[in-house]
């Protein structure tokens, strides 16, 4: 297969973005778009199954693809496609009320598209500094997209810096890490030093353990302040909440992701020569104090789409358990919930949007009876409520348990129950709201404010919630065997830590 | 001078005049003047690239240097200057804290990391105390950042800790391969002028260059 094929995943993307850009009308921008997503998927797909055949490699290594690379790939297209196809319906919604102008949305499709591009950057970049620039670059993209947020001027902006300034100030620390990886590799295979992952990882066990060690705990305040890992996540509430809905479900379902791939990769070069306990401990002390901070504030929350950010922090918590504890049932879990996360958080972010510019609010408190106004909507939402809060039959449930199994198996026992009261609490505050706001009094509920008859766009908005949905039921009731076999081969390549 | 004593005695002396360079910025009080200081510091920076260059007869330092040169010293103070003009602010810096207070600590976090960074890396090379003071710089970069009401200082704090780093990069691996670092310089580009552009959105919205407004957001 040619490894050229990696170049046309990264530059449809880029094309797209200019031909948006470029739109004059928001229906050709919407169909651009969506045809830009479709044509990618379609591109991606052929690079994806090519590298799970054989890793592809392109300008010297410093590009390449192998199944892990594939299967971040693949999450970043399949929800970049149910992004775009759902912001046509959303921003046609906006541009009627009046709360964007054409000159915003042809800036939301390009940037959009560029925010695609960059992730799927970090996922095929095996330099290490390279995949640095791709993840910095995300941050700057994705704060002009939240700087577009347009319920609340003050309150975007707000998000935005912090954002912006957090996240550049932790990921400066990342680049120290690169820095001192940089530094430790000097002399062991050429005398300079090497930055690519491939190379890294064969003379792994070589490097000096205490000067990695150093890089990873850079590494991890780094590139864990970007995945949102507590105690770094302060940026994290106010940027899901703010942005446009089909951009929260980017960050939430797929740039939380792509950051802790980054990590990922990191332990996997570190972990051989500084041991696996380190490394570990780390992973589980960030992902048990997510879990904490996370079901906090989901307990106290008054704003559906903070609630639904704290759950995030919580799910990023789980998968860096599941990275810490290790071994191939833990990574395999890690893996399954990275894919069962970025299903079922767009899902609610997509659904709480609809609510959004349905009652005009994103208060808890002033939506109620949703079920009774918008059935379809409404079960929507009751089905990505349960599954993200890890009940069963739903694809987080299995993740959840097969984590949970690992941690058992080695012996965990503290772990499993700080988890398993953390999840139940999570559980609570979860139905607790969305309960309130499907089934909630009728009495006093505002009138909604719906007032423009779907159209096309919106029918293929619910069509992209209702497929999420399916894949969320079907996933959590029989894994299909190709993903089974893709998670395991990638574990295979990380190297069962 | 291709002497390695000079050297060192060379890159320890400019790497002092980058540390006393960001521990002056704690007491100015104009928000120009910490621009100027910001372009000393970046000056001297790139003038550290020189000297390794011209000792090693490293090409590629040499590109490094012209970009630090170019990029640090030269656009992102005439941008940051021009934002300072565009939003009219007024030129206190305000701090929360009292100048010689800010001095007091700063002085406290060079000691700290002096004493803690004793061991552990063994720099190939290069003078010991550089690490120590890229450190140090990064670390005097996040204080002022954090103690500091207007927009542009925040900024200005973030990239006095690029620098540090940027030292840091250089104190241990002659730097990274030309096309990386020419790929992080655009990055920290485009970070000045999103950021520029956001505190000109401040400005605007909130009528104030002040961060103390934008407290609405918790919990």
């Amino acid at each position: 297969m040619n490894s050229f094929i990696i170049l046309y995943v990264l530059a449809i993307p880029v094309l797209t973005a200019l031909i948006c850009y470029f739109a004059y009308r928001h229906s050709v921008a919407a169909v651009v778009s969506a045809a830009g997503s479709l044509l990618l998927a379609a591109a991606a797909s052929m690079s994806v199954a090519a590298s799970f055949k054989s890793p592809l490699k392109l300008f010297n290594g410093m590009l390449f693809m192998d199944p892990l690379s594939g299967y971040m790939m693949s999450i970043i297209v399949l929800l970049g496609l149910a992004s775009s196809l759902y912001s046509a319906g959303y921003l046609k919604h906006e541009l009627h009320s009046g709360l964007t102008s054409m000159k915003n949305i042809r800036r939301y499709y390009a940037l959009l598209h560029i925010f695609i591009f960059t992730m799927l950057l970090v996922t095929v970049s095996n330099n290490l500094a390279l995949m640095w620039i791709a993840i910095e670059a995300t941050t700057l993209v994705s704060a002009l997209l939240i700087g577009l947020g347009v319920y609340k001027r003050e309150l975007a902006i707000e998000a935005a810096w912090k954002y912006i300034i957090l996240c550049s100030v932790g990921i400066t620390f990342a680049l120290l890490g690169v820095f001192i990886t940089y530094y430790a590799s000097f002399g062991l295979n050429t005398g300079n030093g090497i930055l690519n992952w491939t190379e890294l990882k064969e003379i792994a066990s070589k490097l000096n353990p205490a000067t990695m060690k150093l890089a990873f705990i850079f590494i991890i305040i780094g590139y864990g302040t970007k995945a949102g890992l507590a105690p770094l996540h302060n940026w994290l509430p106010d940027a899901h909440s703010q942005a446009p809905s089909p951009i929260s479900a980017l960050l939430s379902g797929v740039l939380l992701n792509t950051a802790f791939y980054g990590i990922l990769r990191f332990v996997s070069i570190v972990e051989p020569s500084a041991g696996s306990k380190f490394t570990g401990d780390l992973l589980v002390f960030f992902g048990i104090a997510s879990m904490i901070i996370a079901s906090v504030f989901i307990l106290v929350q008054k704003n559906y789409k903070r609630l639904l950010a704290y759950s995030s922090i919580e799910h990023m918590g789980i998968i860096s358990i599941a990275a810490g504890i290790g071994g191939v049932a833990a990574l395999y879990g890690a893996l399954l919930h990275v894919l069962n996360h970025a299903v079922a958080k767009p899902l609610m972010f997509f659904a709480s949007g609809r609510i959004q510019s349905r009652y005009g609010t994103s208060k808890i408190d002033s939506v109620c009876g949703v079920l009774k106004a918008a059935p379809l909507l409404g079960c929507i939402i009751f089905i990505g409520v349960f599954a993200l809060a890890g009940s069963p039959p739903f694809n987080i449930f299995i993740s959840k348990f097969s984590i949970l199994m690992a941690a058992a198996d080695n012996g965990q026992w503290t772990l499993v129950t700080m988890f398993l009261i953390f999840s139940a609490v999570v559980f609570y505050g979860m139905v607790k709201c969305f309960g309130r706001m499907l089934f909630g009094c009728s009495e006093e509920a505002p009138e909604c404010t719906d007032s423009y008859p779907p159209d096309l766009w919106d029918r293929i908005g619910t069509g992209v919630m209702f497929c999420l949905a399916v894949i969320i039921i079907v996933t959590g009731l029989w894994l299909p065997e190709f993903i089974n076999n893709a998670i395991k081969t990638c574990t295979a390549v990380i190297g069962a830590f | 001078m291709k002497d390695w004593i000079n050297l060192f005695t060379l890159i320890d002396f400019i790497s002092a005049g980058i540390l006393l360079s960001t521990i002056a910025m704690n007491t100015l009080r104009r928000v120009e003047s910490c621009v100027k200081a910001y372009r000393i510091n970046s000056l001297l920076l790139s003038l550290l690239i020189f000297a390794t260059a011209f000792s090693v007869g490293d090409m590629h330092l040499y590109i490094a240097g012209i970009l630090t040169l170019l990029s640090k010293a030269i656009i992102i103070p005439m941008f940051l200057v021009r934002t300072i003009r565009q939003m009219k602010v007024t030129h206190e810096v305000q701090p929360y804290i009292s100048n010689g207070f800010s001095l007091l600590i700063s002085g406290i976090l060079v000691s700290i990391v002096y004493a803690s960074l004793t061991e552990g890396i063994f720099v190939t090379g290069f003078s010991k105390n550089v690490l120590q003071i890229s450190v140090a710089v990064i670390m005097i970069g996040l204080f002022i950042m954090i103690t500091r009401k207007k927009a542009i200082t925040q900024v200005i704090g973030l990239l006095v800790m690029e620098n540090g780093l940027f030292l840091a990069g250089f104190a241990l691996t002659f730097g990274m391969p030309t096309i990386i670092e020419l790929g992080i310089l655009i990055d920290m580009l485009m970070v000045v002028l999103i950021l520029g552009i956001f505190a000109i959105q401040i400005k605007k919205v909130f009528a104030s260059s002040n961060l103390d407004k934008l407290t609405t957001l918790k919990g």
